[in-house]
């Protein structure tokens, strides 16, 4: 699986994106947690970032496929 | 288009949003500004997720169409590194009467702003640069952005 960062997670991430090898069914939760475990610098973002796949947001619980690109976006600043 | 990475051309907007029935036209500009809680700015750079925010922006058009009952809103807004004084997102809205218009750009630009994922990034005049802390995103859009 394919996970992209955006805003100020690129920095704390310090990538802009990843792979991440997934088998069998998992959810966005099942992915953050993960992301949590082996990201250390992303910890403090994660319980307010939002999640999208394509133009479609996605809640923690939505499954997802192994080959999908999640997305991760912090809280937003606009205008 | 809702995203560019290209200077804004306002003027073109409003030529092609023209609109006999309207007596009233609205144009908001957000601009960047010199300073940010406190620090000197000296220039900004915007990012954003482009797919959703295609999204969200053609959304709110019709949704601020819908509510305000007005026959035109068009909203664009520019990534990159902008300098101090550009604009950084327009918004224009015709309506028949003065008072929807007005209303309707209103609510468009608050409702960007919780909806839309763009990220500030601070340069200031001292070399050191910030993420702005945000709103987070909701997975619905029909969460109100003010009452």
């Amino acid at each position: 699986m394919r996970i992209e960062f955006y805003g100020v997670l690129t920095e704390a991430a310090g990538v802009r994106h990843m792979e991440m090898e997934v088998t069998g069914r998992a959810t966005v939760q099942d992915i953050l947690d993960r992301l949590q475990a082996t990201v250390p610098g992303l910890e403090r973002h994660l319980p307010r970032v939002a999640c999208a796949v394509g133009d479609d947001m996605v809640t923690r619980g939505d499954p997802l496929e192994a080959d999908a690109t999640l997305v991760l976006l912090p809280p937003v600043s606009g205008g | 288009m809702h995203i560019t990475e290209q200077p804004i051309d306002v003027a073109a907007l409003i030529a092609e949003t023209s609109d006999p029935t309207c007596g009233a036209l609205v144009v908001f500009e957000g601009i960047v500004r010199n300073h940010h809680e406190g620090q000197d700015v000296a220039r900004m750079r915007y990012t954003g997720y482009k797919p959703l925010a295609e999204r969200v922006l053609r959304e709110l058009e019709e949704e601020v169409r819908e509510r305000f009952q007005v026959p035109v809103c068009r909203i664009v807004h520019r990534v990159g590194t902008l300098e101090i004084g550009e604009p950084s997102v327009a918004i224009v809205v015709r309506a028949p009467h003065r008072g929807d218009a007005y209303r309707a750009s209103e609510y468009a630009i608050d409702t960007l702003k919780h909806r839309v994922p763009i990220w500030k990034n601070d340069f200031y005049s001292d070399g050191t640069s910030a993420y702005q802390d945000g709103i987070p995103l909701s997975a619905s859009k029909h969460d109100k952005a003010h009452t």
